[in-house]
């Protein structure tokens, strides 16, 4: 059988119609196949616990017993009656703030500064991106904590009696650490900045264009649609940050609740309290803020992206 | 061109890739522990500690081993944390190992979890005549003896020997009371110019101390909080003002804490004192090079003992074991054999069974000794050890330091962090 189909394949590969069904579905059955692994993680590994998470945050479940359903009582507890919760909200949010404008500012700066850059560039740009790959693990974090602890190289130099020890500056400790890692951004605009036709800059230099003017009226609205991809992508990341504050505050958010991030205090509810209820219902309500400031920045950047095709219209 | 294949020669290997994959996502599974030879009774037996633990662990286990031949257990432990998050999840999805150490902090939790067996169903294989009454009592969950302690330990108030005989202070004796103690933290300021000890406002158990010692405590009987707002500010008013008189240490130095000896101020080299269960003390041996020693706890004004002998870990075989006989064989093995005795020493305490306590006593070593001749200074003249404490309890010791963060950084006033807390504390037992 096998014999008399190999060739009827073959031949007609070439002329079947698109949309003709039955012979399609043999080579979908392929795919599905190669699919399978990634199927098959996106359904135990991702969907599943997800779906079991969503019917968590209905109840009062403590890893020991059997879950209770408890309605909405962890989302109005949540917004009514946790202080805490606002406060990490704040201190996200504070943070986010914080964070993600230094570091693409910081991205762009270095960059801007390497796309002019004759020699060495390849090793310059392997040494501002370490840090991205180095960063999020524990140890950089903990190495952190030592240089930011009172006694620490910060303190020495500046006699500041350590930032992590103050609750006006473990947020900045903990953004520095993020800003620091400006690497995955850099390495995006630096592709983007590649992408400008070098003719704009030398008919604007002819022009008599200063360096802040075509940085403004060239860089800027060129490079906009790789602004706001990193822009989304390192909002996202900010809205999750967890190791370092982690590692900074030994898992409590200190100090004085200082840098309590949101994921720090759900962490804090689900595993040390064991609230995964309650833990659950912040997962999912950080997912649609998530979201929701996601749609925001999409809905913004009608009035501020510049896609080059659109000038073709 | 491989990628012109038949149904029927596809399949298989679809079918193949399929079942790997299965198997690489749930983790190997077999039988669990099927590498031991047939027939042979497998238990896993997972501790917390340090290196040290687990080498004297690991030898009496052996040890064990020959004793019972057809019994292999396999081993495993982590550092606190990780333990303690490991074993819930195990727990959670019924999967806990079949002899596991607890703290006393999970007792209640686990037990009204249904993961721990009744131990009184084998009492054959597990014999408790030797261990003192009250101490096996902090094992009880309503009247069922769901573990057994392992060692007992109490807090002291551990100091640097050498400051202290400078600040022209003498040893502390049993009975001091807190404000001997206070003024005693404000005589080393003075001398030395450095805090006299740590702030133990952000401590619950030494708050637990101070409380008892008016005789009062943590929790009620029925586990409800067993004090009120007034308490609490009174505490963090007392350690608030020595914290501003420089007395004990400042709110950069206290909110450092993580349960590290490393990262006390005594351990740091910035204080004469700190609060702290005896076991772990041995830590400080390494940091202060010119000697600790350790003290008592302070009393009531009126001489009232706060401090107890508390379990300082214990032992629970799992409600679903499979081995629930021979779980307890081994429990009965690291806690009443003479020669498992000697080998783990005072690696969890000062062993509970009483004739083992007394045999091993004279060959004790280094820090095992004076933790053994210290807890000899103050036997027979502690109050009992209040029940286990309720299962909201383990975040509630996190909650205690987070708000008292609040005052030390003068944030709030001790009356505002403490309804805070009382607050927190309420919906935290409620659920």
């Amino acid at each position: 059988m096998t014999t008399t189909q190999l060739p009827t394949t073959v031949r007609k590969k070439g002329v079947r119609p698109p949309d003709r069904p039955g012979r399609p579905r043999r080579r979908e059955g392929a795919a599905w196949v190669f699919l399978s692994p990634w199927v098959l993680g996106a359904c135990v590994l991702t969907l599943l616990p997800m779906a079991v998470s969503l019917y968590l945050s209905f109840t009062d479940y403590d890893l020991f017993s059997a879950p209770n359903w408890v309605g909405l009582r962890n989302y109005t507890q949540m917004f009514t009656e946790d202080p805490r919760y606002w406060r990490s909200v704040a201190t996200t949010l504070m943070y986010v703030v914080i964070a993600v404008p230094l570091q693409l500012a910081l991205a762009l700066l270095v960059a801007l500064a390497l796309r002019n850059m004759k020699r060495g560039r390849g090793f310059y740009r392997s040494a501002f991106y370490a840090p991205s790959l180095l960063g999020a693990s524990m140890s950089i974090a903990l190495v952190w904590r030592a240089i930011f602890n009172d006694g620490g190289t910060v303190d020495n130099l500046l006699g500041t009696g350590g930032w992590v020890n103050r609750p006006g500056w473990a947020l900045f400790a903990v953004a520095l650490l993020t800003v620091w890692q400006f690497g995955a951004p850099m390495v995006i605009f630096l592709a983007g900045l590649q992408q400008i036709p070098g003719e704009l800059y030398e008919a604007a230099e002819v022009d008599g264009a200063s360096v802040w003017r075509r940085f403004l009226s060239i860089t800027v609205p060129m490079l906009s649609p790789v602004i706001f991809f990193n822009l989304v992508l390192q909002t996202i990341q900010a809205f999750q940050v967890f190791t370092p504050a982690f590692a900074i505050s030994a898992g409590k958010g200190g100090p004085a609740d200082s840098t309590l991030f949101y994921t720090l205090y759900l962490y804090d509810r689900g595993f040390v309290a064991s609230h995964m209820g309650y833990a659950s219902a912040m997962a999912w309500v950080l997912l649609f803020a998530i979201g929701a400031v996601t749609a925001i920045l999409f809905r913004t950047s009608r009035s501020w992206v510049f896609y080059a095709s659109e000038g073709d219209r | 061109m491989p990628r012109i294949r038949t149904k029927e020669s596809w399949k298989p290997r679809a079918a193949a890739t399929v079942l790997a994959l299965c198997a690489l996502l749930t983790g190997c599974s077999g039988p669990d522990g099927s590498g031991g030879a047939g027939g042979e009774v497998v238990l896993r037996y997972t501790w917390w500690g340090n290196p040290d633990r687990a080498a004297r662990t690991q030898a009496a286990v052996e040890l064990f081993e020959k004793k019972n031949p057809g019994i292999d257990v396999q081993t495993s432990f982590a550092g606190y944390e990780a333990y303690k998050q490991k074993l819930a999840t195990q727990a959670a999805g019924g999967d806990a190992p079949d002899v596991m150490q607890l703290d006393y902090r999970m007792i209640d939790q686990y037990a009204s979890g249904g993961v721990l067996l009744d131990l009184a169903e084998q009492r054959r294989a597990l014999d408790t005549a030797e261990f003192e009454p009250g101490l096996l009592a902090t094992g009880r969950v309503n009247g069922r003896q769901y573990a057994v302690p392992q060692g007992r330990g109490t807090e002291t108030m551990v100091y640097d020997t050498e400051k202290w005989r400078a600040a022209g202070l003498a040893p502390p004796r049993v009975g001091w009371t807190w404000s001997e103690w206070a003024d005693a933290m404000r005589t080393v300021a003075e001398k030395t110019g450095e805090p006299g000890g740590t702030d133990p406002g952000q401590s619950e158990d030494a708050f637990e101390i101070w409380l008892r010692g008016q005789g009062r405590a943590l929790y009620t009987e029925d586990r409800r909080l067993g004090f009120d707002v007034d308490d609490l500010t009174r505490w963090w008013t007392f350690t608030d003002r020595l914290r501003r008189e420089g007395a004990v240490s400042p709110a950069e130095q206290t909110t450092q804490l993580d349960g590290s000896v490393e990262n006390t101020p005594l351990g740091r080299g910035k204080a004469a004192s700190d609060v702290n269960w005896d076991a772990p003390a041995s830590g400080y041996l390494a940091l202060v090079p010119t000697g600790i020693s350790l003290a008592p706890m302070p009393a009531g004004e009126d001489g009232t003992a706060g401090q107890y002998f508390k379990p300082s870990m214990f032992m629970g075989v799992a409600a679903d074991s499979g081995h629930p006989e021979e779980s307890a064989r081994l429990v009965d093995f690291l806690l009443n054999d003479d020669e498992a005795a000697q080998i783990l020493g005072a690696t969890r305490g000062i062993p509970v069974n009483e004739s083992i306590r007394e045999d091993i006593a004279a060959d004790l070593k280094d820090f095992d000794r004076t933790i053994y001749e210290y807890q000899a200074t103050v036997e027979g003249r502690l109050a009992p050890p209040p029940q286990a404490p309720p299962s909201g309890d383990s975040a509630l010791q996190t909650t205690f330091q987070r708000d008292y963060d609040q005052v030390s950084y003068e944030r709030m006033s001790p009356r505002e962090a403490a309804e805070n807390y009382l607050i927190e504390a309420k919906a935290e037992l409620r659920s």
